[in-house]
């Protein structure tokens, strides 16, 4: 019977606790193989990837009609943004829906590329709206109404919800450039 | 654009920050996003979306769309291809990027994650040399972690002494100090030195836990320490440490195992029994329940109750029977593929990274036996790796689809194209621009002219034109020039008229001719706007063809691209999959071999109580 202390004592005993609890690594010279060729294949579909993207939005939205509608954030800890919609010449082309990771990826700096849009050069009317919640949940609806002049190239646009203002309450600060 | 709570340089260490969260706390610059590409890349990172992230990085890489963050950037790349898992070439990154970098910190703080990436994949060599790149201390207990790794790639590599010289002076205020202390037993039990690893032991046994983690080392250092003792024969002072372990923990079966086998080797059987009898109560999965199955009856034959004795052996072999049966089921499970793709499943649109890691098992058949390959970086980092292949081949997929919607979206530019020049050629022939411009250059050469000469009457409307007419014409006439008190009076009225006519003419003269000179110069304007439009026009006529060839060209040369890699992709996961099946059926077989021995066990107690029992029964009827 003794045989059976001794299988467990050896599992038991032999293990090294490291700064995750680790066991011992994953090396073989297999899965070193397998590694090295994920590696690899990593490397190559990403590059393929940045070139699909590439190729997407050329294709999509070629550089003399392209315009950008990009949105950040730079409010206070207590503002949740929940919705934002973009409506162009009258017509709406987005309305999002933020998750709180999306909305926590906002707040901590991160930039949403809201909208692409192929728009004629000339005058064109943008209107957006975001909702959130403030502190004791209260609720936030603000607009703003803004005319861009679109020209030869890509144009960017940048909504800044922000809350610099000199009311200190959340607000669309609309910034474009091409 | 602002990133204000955000510190700026060490962003890839955010990435890191889950498993050792006091690597962020001292980063402290903040960073204005000036390029909104360069936001919309750490909008992805912030959300742990690191692929989509890298791609958005290499595609305003590429297009030059990050003038003010090119450096930042390039780090970014790094620390975005270190939590994808992609170690290798954030390696590349980081030795290019930080081989002169000013920041110490940073340099050191780089290569201990690298060390530790690199470590758990099992690039021991790798390891060692990241951690050779370290200047100086680490910040916080990244330091003692840093030893501590150190020591465990020593241990790995088999060099025992010089892991037990740097954990014997490993100085620490921190919980390290107890896993130093715990690896330091370790490499002692490795090295032959089990007295001195039996002190180690105790004392860790012995320690106060002030979380789970440490609450388990202890277990352990419990569970190793009794054990060891078991089997140098000492089973009166194994006891001791045996029972320090949990009751609820990861380890109390194979400790209730141990107390009972502690009793028993002194014969005490009726104490033996509690902890075994308290096992079968819990799931025949662990080897230490399965051996309590024959651990119980055998206790009950030295006590004398051979046939309870019988009857627990005979539920023993059944139970291991049907035990045996599902570990079939399971590597049935395992070798058909359902079994790897529930881990698939599990949340299967994530993105990928090296922080991924299965928490819990899913359901389904037989997952539950997998339980502690999970503990093992070999299964979980094999996991990781399919699972970031299997993403890599769905991508792949939907990339293949949409280059069919590239190619027809192209088609529809062509078209469209081609039925508009026909209409847009001979809209231009027909459209005379420098007739236009002529007639331009004319009319400021005739408004130059009637300013010259004050000519009033040219700027004339036509109805005043007509009139200024009429009048000179009345004027003419025979009958006005008689010599009548009525002919005089009609000279006097007409003199008036033209005399009035001329005054309004002079009086709005420079009105008239700015208004003139405004109408021909927004006229002028349109026509170099047309101008432009046209040269455009001609442009894009010449263009637009080797346009449309140049994407049919990229699509065409993105279609094998893909072909290839997903052929590829599929090759390595099927190597992926027989690897893991490899370890995981392996696990199974030593499984079934165990049970298989237990069984033998049985029977061979059974068949030698049957034997005493029909010995007795003929020796009685004698």
């Amino acid at each position: 019977m003794k045989v059976f202390v001794r299988a467990i004592l050896l599992c038991a005993a032999l293990s090294v606790a490291g700064a995750q609890a680790a066991d011992e690594p994953a090396a073989n010279d297999e899965f070193r193989s397998i590694d090295e060729d994920v590696q690899a294949l990593k490397e190559e579909v990403l590059e393929l990837n940045r070139d699909l993207f590439l190729l997407e939005e050329e294709l999509l939205f070629p550089a003399n009609s392209q315009v950008a509608f990009f949105l950040s954030v730079d409010v206070g800890e207590y503002f949740a943004l929940d919705s934002v919609t973009l409506k162009i010449d009258g017509k709406e082309v987005a309305n999002y829906l933020y998750t709180e990771r999306e909305a926590d990826a906002l707040r901590r700096g991160g930039v949403q590329r809201l909208h692409m849009e192929n728009l004629k050069t000339g005058d064109h009317e943008l209107v957006a709206v975001f909702t959130g919640f403030g502190p004791h949940e209260r609720e936030y609806r603000r607009g703003a109404t803004v005319n861009l002049s679109k020209g030869l190239g890509a144009k960017y646009v940048e909504l800044a919800i922000t809350d610099r203002a000199p009311k200190q309450q959340p607000e669309f600060d609309v910034r474009e450039w091409e | 654009m602002k990133l204000p709570r955000i510190p700026t340089f060490l962003l890839w260490a955010f990435a890191l920050s889950a498993t050792a969260p006091a690597a962020a706390d001292d980063a402290t610059v903040p960073t204005v996003v000036e390029d909104p590409h360069y936001g919309e890349v750490l909008f992805h990172f912030y959300q742990e979306d690191y692929f989509p992230a890298i791609v958005r990085l290499l595609a305003a890489q590429h297009e030059a769309r990050l003038p003010h963050h090119d450096a930042e950037a390039e780090l970014l790349l790094g620390g975005l291809y270190l939590s994808y898992g992609h170690h290798r070439r954030a390696a590349d990154i980081f030795e290019r990027l930080l081989a002169d970098s000013t920041d110490p910190a940073v340099r050191n703080r780089t290569w201990f994650f690298l060390a530790r990436i690199w470590h758990q994949r099992g690039y021991t060599d790798e390891a060692q040399l990241a951690l050779a790149n370290i200047e100086g201390p680490l910040p916080g207990s990244l330091n003692a972690e840093r030893t501590l790794l150190g020591a465990q790639l020593l241990i790995d590599r088999r060099q025992y002494a010089e892991a037990i010289e740097v954990l014997a002076g490993f100085r620490d205020r921190s919980e390290w100090l107890s896993y130093a202390r715990f690896n330091l037993g370790v490499a002692l039990v490795r090295a032959g030195r089990t007295d001195e690893a039996a002190d180690i032991l105790d004392e860790l046994g012995e320690l106060e836990p002030w979380n789970d983690e440490l609450a388990a080392l202890r277990d352990k250092a419990n569970l190793a320490l009794g054990y060891a003792m078991l089997q140098g024969g000492e089973a009166r002072l194994a006891k001791r440490p045996l029972q320090r372990v949990r009751l609820n923990g990861p380890f109390s079966n194979k400790a209730l195992l141990g107390v009972g086998w502690a009793d028993a080797e002194r014969e005490d059987y009726g104490r033996a029994l509690v902890p075994w009898m308290a096992l079968r109560e819990r799931s025949l999965l662990d080897p230490a329940v399965q051996e309590s199955m024959l651990a119980v009856p055998y206790a009950m034959a030295k006590l004398d109750s051979i046939s309870q004795a019988a009857d627990h052996y005979l539920d023993a072999i059944e139970a291991f029977a049907e035990e045996n049966r599902r570990i079939d089921g399971t590597i049935d499970a395992l070798e058909s593929g359902r079994l790897l793709s529930t881990f698939l499943a599990d949340n299967a649109e994530a993105t990928t990274g090296w922080h991924w890691r299965l928490e819990s098992l899913p359901d389904g058949v037989g997952a539950n036996y997998l339980y502690h390959l999970l503990a093992s970086h070999e299964f979980q980092e094999g996991l990781k790796n399919y699972r970031d292949l299997d993403y890599l081949a769905r991508n792949l997929e939907r990339w293949q689809s949409s280059l069919g919607v590239f190619r027809n979206m192209l088609e529809t530019r062509e078209q469209a194209y081609d039925e508009r020049l026909p209409r847009v050629t001979a809209s231009l022939a027909g459209a005379d621009l420098e007739g236009m411009v002529d007639r331009k250059l004319a009319f400021d050469a005739r408004l130059d002219s009637i300013e010259r000469n004050h000519d009033a009457l040219a700027l004339a409307s036509p109805a005043e034109f007509a009139l200024w007419g009429e009048v000179s014409a009345l004027a003419q006439n025979p009958a006005v020039a008689a010599d009548l008190p009525e002919a005089e009076d009609l000279r006097h009225k007409l003199r008036l008229m033209k005399g009035v006519l001329q005054w309004d003419l002079e009086k709005s003269f420079k009105e008239r001719l700015w208004r003139l000179r405004r109408d021909v110069r927004e006229s002028g304007e349109a026509l170099v706007e047309t101008q432009r439009s046209r040269r455009r026009v001609d442009e894009s006529m010449q263009t637009e063809p080797g346009l449309f060839a140049g994407f049919g060209a990229r699509i065409d040369g993105l279609a094998p691209r893909i072909e290839s890699l997903r052929a590829r992709v599929g090759r390595a996961m099927d190597r992926q999959r027989v690897y893991l099946q490899g370890i995981a059926v392996g696990e199974m077989q030593a499984q079934k071999e165990r049970l298989h021995t237990y069984s033998v066990q049985a029977r061979f107690a059974l068949a030698a109580i049957y034997d005493l029992s029909s010995t007795t029964t003929a020796e009685a009827a004698q």
